[in-house]
């Protein structure tokens, strides 16, 4: 089988699993769904690896396979086919989709076991795969975005999920909008790229693309890549288009796991790796990622570190991490880049499962001013968590060590402006750390709360009446809301080998790439990014890698250390959790409301665009539409207005029979007229 | 015998016959009559060569021969995908109000018989190659819709219809008077009049009275689909008529106005297309904003449509008023999408009205989705056709007519129109959310839609996937009818403009304008074409090197080449093509005229 017939396979296993699951709702039982779904993803994955087998029996000059089954639109000049490329890009990244989403499907089996929506969230959750590999296998531009627009769709259809909560609505609505600004970047970048390239096919594009651009690229490839950029931040979070981001962890658990951490906000990293060809033509664009990327992972760390929501927490650590990516591609570290995305992948997705099983325990609540103490009750959840934390935060040797260190070598050995990447970028990990740490300690350290006290005699806690935190709502109990009958790890087996297998990938995945010494990621790669090595590429030096590690180590260690002081110690020596962080918090008062308020962009937003556009509908229609549209252009036809009434009134008055049979003998003596001259 | 009079006089042959049976089963006649129709249209469609001549099942019959009016009538490339259009929601809404309450209305057999004239009128303005046959089914069709709106509408019916009577009578007017001094203007002395469509394009009408021409022709289709700011007709219209008659009217007859631009304006008015084609563009962009910010300030389920179309022809016009193959071809396309989206997206209303004891009010609603899962998952389906995802055919609609407009307007026109995409995503969304999700509302009883709810619902989103997994056999016809509609306003545009579109389509070089209205294959077109469609797959830099296409040496300038000698040739002054010694592009036809401008 060739790479590109398994890939079609692999592609289309999760939707046929979505519409058995969808057509069969009514008939499943049990965790019948659960098992339908996984084993789809599971076969997806499994046929991945055929795909992968048999592209490494090819020779490395031959591994970039278009294969395309039908014209999808063909008119006017614009030739869109049916159409997937296999190359080694896409193969690590459908290796990432299909093996995470395996095991986050498994976890779901056991996690979501309670909910009313059960056999809808498989269903859902396999669309969302079926798109996400519509996307990765796009050969061409058109069925990226595509892609780019189902995945879309199948984030809003799990936010919104719970779907009688209005907070989940509201923030399935806020994600879908956002990201459709996203796809209409994407959508006019591609209108203006096809303009020069004549084609949206990707290997025909970058197969000219120095002819039709320069070598050093012009205005309009620079406009082009800022347009596309527009849809690869909007997906992917950076500023200013996250603020979707947060909002939506009103989903369930998994779902932020799969979707906002392991694979979705990742497209938009996947995306530039991909249009890479193009990015070296364009000083600016490239300029443009980095900086974007670096603010990025800066605020979204500062944020971070003030935010009382669990799950939200993460959401700004993945923004934060992905801002690393973005920063790396953009400066032309594709292979740390991608590297690194597969092993956010793992150690993310484990992070949101292990927050999942203690959300759970806490009957749903996710506020950690209410946590502490789970060490004891849940020993599998905090190892989990703790190796997340570990590989998030840069230490050695869990696999983020390896992968982050190598993008800020990369961006260092560039020199100049670059150090001041550089030093973001490990600004940005002493403050991943720090809030990383902050979690673990508050969740699980010092005197346990009720909850974990109930846990540790043996039952999970139930809470009497579900509120919705946000809003104080009383939970709608018929569709469901976090954790209505919740499922722990300890409990779970299927939670426990899904988080037990990420765990090891979080641990052992930097042997995908220790610089220097084991490279078989960036081996595997190097035919997608051939253009890459004729010079654009750049290759940090021993030295740089070095410094790069040692400073990796002592920045988290340092950050981890920083956490404990603030939250750890304070809240074994009996002084309160927050004894320290409030003296923090009131010493630097001005920022502590800057990054609770999240740097003040929803509001910002709010200001500039939601309110001038409500403003202008409510103008439009009780001022415009009734003196301008309803009067004067109306009014200027008052007088036949009138006289036409009249008409109809009679018309009312039981005439219409008449006019009817106006209409017809009218009709017929045309008809007639016709057949005689004819 | 696919003789198009059986398809055009099918529906109101058996709405003649509703009146004959009792008023119980008129219902099923009508039913009959336009699954019949559909049938029919279905076998024109399969039957239809989009590489073959540009009319086909041709027919010719004098009509009023006094005046010149022929009975003329074609399946084109422009219209053949309208037809089944046509077909497929009146087949809908007969069958939707067999079904409901107005189906056992002891009245029902008037509607039977006005949607069956409608239909009628409807296909005859498709068909119709004729002017003067034009503009009278043009009207006719609306004249049932008045009649159904005044005796069965809800609320303010009969102010409503006295609006949209008004309205469309003034562009109705409009378009009479100038159809006919077309015909007359454009009739050499000593010649006999004509109104046939191709006869009028290759005499060509006195560019000094295109202008006001044009603007008679633009008045009464933007009345008709309508346009900011001539919609007021549009709320209470919509307001005030039934549902299933709605339907139609909302994703049928709105399409007859975007066509007539097509097939009329723009052939035999290309001077005036191009001095005025501004002030339509410009409208266009300002219906798309304006009504789209309406459609999500509104609590009227059924206005948030109403406007959502006029945003959604806003799009169509923009597309068709690019004078280019891909933006004409793509709002041919939307025009199919949005018309199958409007008909889920209206019977959803109803049925959510249903729920909502009769108020379509948004506030009343809410939670809908709630013990509905499979009404649920159709009618987000439709809103997502609605908001034209990607994936959905009307993704790819939209995508044309953005490049369209991008290529043959101008760049900030296509970006300042691609906000209305993401205020689409608002509004329906908006629509889905309050209706079906949130809490369960005031006055609504969610429950499953019943089998025959699902069943009709179920219809939109059949097609919907089906044109989202193939939408090529839509636009397959497009490229060439569209290529041979915009020519001469292209020309007219300037010789830049034909250069970008040869640039952007080498495949189209050649395409001609019939020089006669007959079966008979284009001069030098289809095969030039074909080859050159080829010759479009493999360009990479803009070059129209390959084959039906040739190039100037001298200037570099794609000129044409004569198939049958393989040189290239120099008469053929109906198509596309540029002179080699000037640079120009070449249309004699329009030259003498329009030069003056």
């Amino acid at each position: 089988m060739s790479p590109a017939e398994a890939a079609w396979i692999v592609l289309v296993l999760p939707l046929i699993g979505a519409i058995v699951l969808g057509l069969g709702f009514k008939s499943w039982r049990g965790i019948g769904a659960g098992i339908v779904g996984t084993a789809s993803v599971g076969l997806a994955f499994v046929f991945t690896l055929v795909s992968l087998i048999s592209m490494l029996g090819r020779e490395e000059g031959q591994r970039q396979i278009a294969s395309s089954l039908y014209d999808y639109v063909k008119v006017g000049g614009v030739d869109v086919r049916m159409e997937i490329l296999v190359d080694p890009l896409s193969l690590v990244m459908l290796l990432v989709v299909t093996g995470v989403s395996t095991l986050i499907h498994l976890y779901s089996v056991a996690y979501m076991r309670g909910d009313n929506g059960y056999t809808r969230f498989f269903a859902y959750l396999n669309f969302f795969v079926f798109s996400m590999l519509v996307l990765v296998l796009a050969g061409n531009f058109v069925i990226l975005i595509v892609g780019w627009g189902l995945v879309g769709a199948a984030s809003y259809m799990l936010i919104s999920f719970w779907y009688r909560r209005g907070t989940a609505t509201t923030a399935g609505i806020k994600a879908f909008v956002i990201n459709v600004v996203g796809d209409i970047g994407l959508v006019l970048g591609v209108i203006l790229l096809l303009r020069h390239t004549g084609t949206v096919d990707f290997l025909e594009t970058f197969a000219t693309a120095k002819e039709t651009f320069g070598e050093g690229g012009d205005g309009s490839l620079t406009a082009g890549l800022l347009l596309v950029m527009v849809g690869a931040f909007a997906k992917s979070a950076q500023i200013p288009l996250h603020t979707w981001l947060p909002d939506a962890m009103e989903g369930p658990t998994p779902v932020s796991s799969l979707i906002h951490a392991a694979t979705m906000v990742t497209a938009g990293v996947y995306l530039l790796a991909r249009l890479h060809p193009l990015m070296e033509l364009s000083q600016t664009a490239q300029t443009v990622g980095m900086v974007v990327g670096a603010v990025t992972l800066l605020v979204a760390g500062t944020i971070g570190l003030v935010q009382t929501d669990l799950k939200r927490v993460i959401a700004y650590s993945t923004m934060s991490q992905i801002g690393y990516m973005i920063m790396g591609v953009s400066a032309g570290a594709y292979f740390a880049s991608m590297f690194h995305l597969a092993t956010h992948a793992f150690f993310k997705a484990l992070l949101f499962m292990a927050a999942g099983s203690v959300i759970a325990a806490m009957a749903s609540e996710q506020n950690l001013d209410k946590m502490g103490g789970f060490k004891k009750a849940m020993p599998f959840t905090y190892a989990a968590f703790v190796i997340g934390g570990l590989a998030l935060a840069g230490i050695p040797p869990f696999s983020g060590f390896f992968s982050k260190d190598e993008i800020l070598a990369v961006i260092g050995e560039q020199g100049g402006a670059y150090w001041i990447l550089y030093a973001a970028g490990y600004l940005g990990a002493f403050l991943t750390a720090v809030y990383t740490w902050r979690m673990i300690f508050r969740a699980f350290w010092g005197p346990p709360v009720a909850e974990a006290k109930e846990l540790e005699e043996g039952h999970l806690h139930h809470a009497a009446e579900h509120r919705n935190p946000a809003t104080g709502e009383v939970e709608d109990t018929g569709v469901g809301f976090p954790g209505p009958d919740h499922h722990i790890a300890e409990r779970a087996p299927a939670m426990k080998l899904a988080m037990g297998t990420l765990a090891l990938l979080a641990i052992f995945g930097g042997l995908l790439g220790i610089p220097k010494v084991l490279t078989p990621l960036e081996h595997f790669l190097e035919p997608s990014f051939e253009s890459a090595l004729e010079g654009h590429a750049v290759h940090p030096g021993g030295g740089i890698i070095v410094v790069g590690l040692i400073l990796g180590t002592v920045v988290g260690l340092l950050g981890i250390y920083v956490a404990y002081v603030i939250w750890a110690k304070p809240a074994m020596d009996g002084r309160g959790a927050t004894a320290v962080s409030s003296q923090w918090q009131a010493r630097f008062a001005p920022l502590h409301r800057l990054f609770l308020n999240k740097w003040y962009f929803d509001e910002l937003i709010d200001l500039v665009i939601v309110r001038p556009v409500r403003w202008f509908g409510r103008f439009a229609h009780d001022t415009f539409e009734r003196l301008v549209v309803g009067g004067a252009i109306v009014g200027g036809s008052t007088g036949a207005v009138r006289g036409a009434s009249a008409v109809v009134r009679r018309l009312q008055g039981g005439y219409l029979r008449t006019y009817s049979a106006v209409v017809l003998v009218g009709l017929a003596a045309l008809l007639v007229y016709f057949l005689l001259q004819g | 015998m696919l003789h198009l009079s059986i398809l055009l006089w099918l529906p109101a042959a058996f709405g003649l016959l509703g009146l004959l049976v009792p008023s119980r089963s008129a219902r099923w006649v009508g039913v009959l009559g336009a699954v019949l129709a559909l049938a029919f249209s279905i076998v024109l469609v399969l039957d239809f060569d989009a590489s073959g001549a540009p009319f086909q099942h041709v027919t010719d019959a004098s009509w009023i021969s006094a005046l010149g009016v022929r009975y003329q009538l074609a399946i084109t490339g422009l219209n053949v995908w309208l037809v089944l259009l046509t077909t497929v929601g009146f087949a809908f809404s007969m069958i939707w109000i067999a079904v409901s309450e107005l189906g056992r209305d002891p009245r029902a057999k008037h509607v039977v018989l006005h949607l069956g004239i409608a239909q009628s009128a409807v296909l005859g303005a498709l068909l119709a190659q004729d002017l003067i046959l034009f503009v009278a089914y043009f009207d006719l069709m609306l004249i049932p819709f008045f009649f159904i709106t005044a005796q069965f509408g809800n609320g303010d019916r009969v102010p409503a219809t006295i609006k949209m009577i008004v309205y469309t009578l003034v562009g109705s007017l409009l378009m009479l008077v100038a159809a006919i001094a077309v015909g007359v203007l454009a009739t050499p002395s000593g010649e006999t009049v004509s109104y046939n469509l191709v006869e009028i394009a290759n005499r060509g009408v006195p560019g000094g009275s295109q202008g006001w021409l044009f603007a008679c022709f633009a008045a009464a289709f933007l009345v008709k689909m309508p346009a900011f700011p001539i919609h007021g007709w549009l709320a209470d219209g919509y307001r005030a008529m039934p549902l299933p008659v709605l339907a139609v009217f909302s994703g049928v007859l709105s399409k007859v106005a975007v066509y007539g631009f097509l097939q009329i304006a723009l052939p035999i008015l290309p001077q005036g297309t191009a001095d005025l084609r501004w002030v339509v563009l410009i409208l266009a962009v300002l219906s798309i904003l304006y009504a789209s910010t309406l459609a999500f300030t509104t609590f009227n389920a059924r206005l948030v449509l109403a406007y959502s179309s006029v945003a959604q022809l806003g799009f169509i016009t923009l597309g068709v008023m690019s004078l280019r193959p891909d933006g004409a071809s793509g709002a041919l396309l939307q025009s199919v999408n949005h018309g199958v989206a409007v008909f889920g997206a209206f019977l959803a209303v109803a049925i959510l009205g249903r729920r909502a004891g009769g108020s379509e009010d948004l506030r009343d609603m809410g939670g809908a989705a709630t013990k509905a899962p499979i009404f649920a998952v159709l009618f987000v389906v439709v809103s997502y056709a609605v908001l034209a995802m990607p994936g959905t055919a009307n993704f790819v609609g939209e995508f044309l007519i953005l490049r369209g407009a991008w290529e043959g307007t101008a760049p900030a026109l296509a970006i300042v129109a691609s906000l209305g995409v993401a205020l689409a995503a608002v509004y329906a969304l908006r629509l889905f959310i309050r209706s079906s999700h949130n809490r369960v509302g005031p006055t609504i009883e969610p429950r499953e839609g019943s089998r025959v709810e699902l069943a009709l619902m179920a219809v939109p989103v059949v097609l919907i996937a089906a044109l989202a997994l193939h939408p090529q056999q839509t636009v397959d016809a497009a490229d060439r009818a569209t290529a041979r509609s915009v020519v001469r306003a292209a020309n007219a545009v300037g010789p830049g403009h034909v250069q970008k579109i040869l640039e952007a389509d080498p495949g189209i070089v050649g395409v001609g304008v019939p020089q006669t209205f007959s079966e008979a294959p284009a001069p030098t077109g289809a095969q030039t074409a074909a080859t050159g469609g080829s010759g479009a797959t493999e360009t990479t830099g803009g070059a129209a090197g390959q084959g039906g296409a040739a190039v100037d040496p001298n200037t570099g300038q794609p000129v044409q080449v004569d198939p049958s000698t393989g040189q290239p040739s120099t008469g053929g002054a109906q198509t596309i093509q540029i002179d080699p010694s000037t640079g120009q592009p070449v249309d004699p036809s329009v030259q003498p005229e329009g030069a003056g401008r």
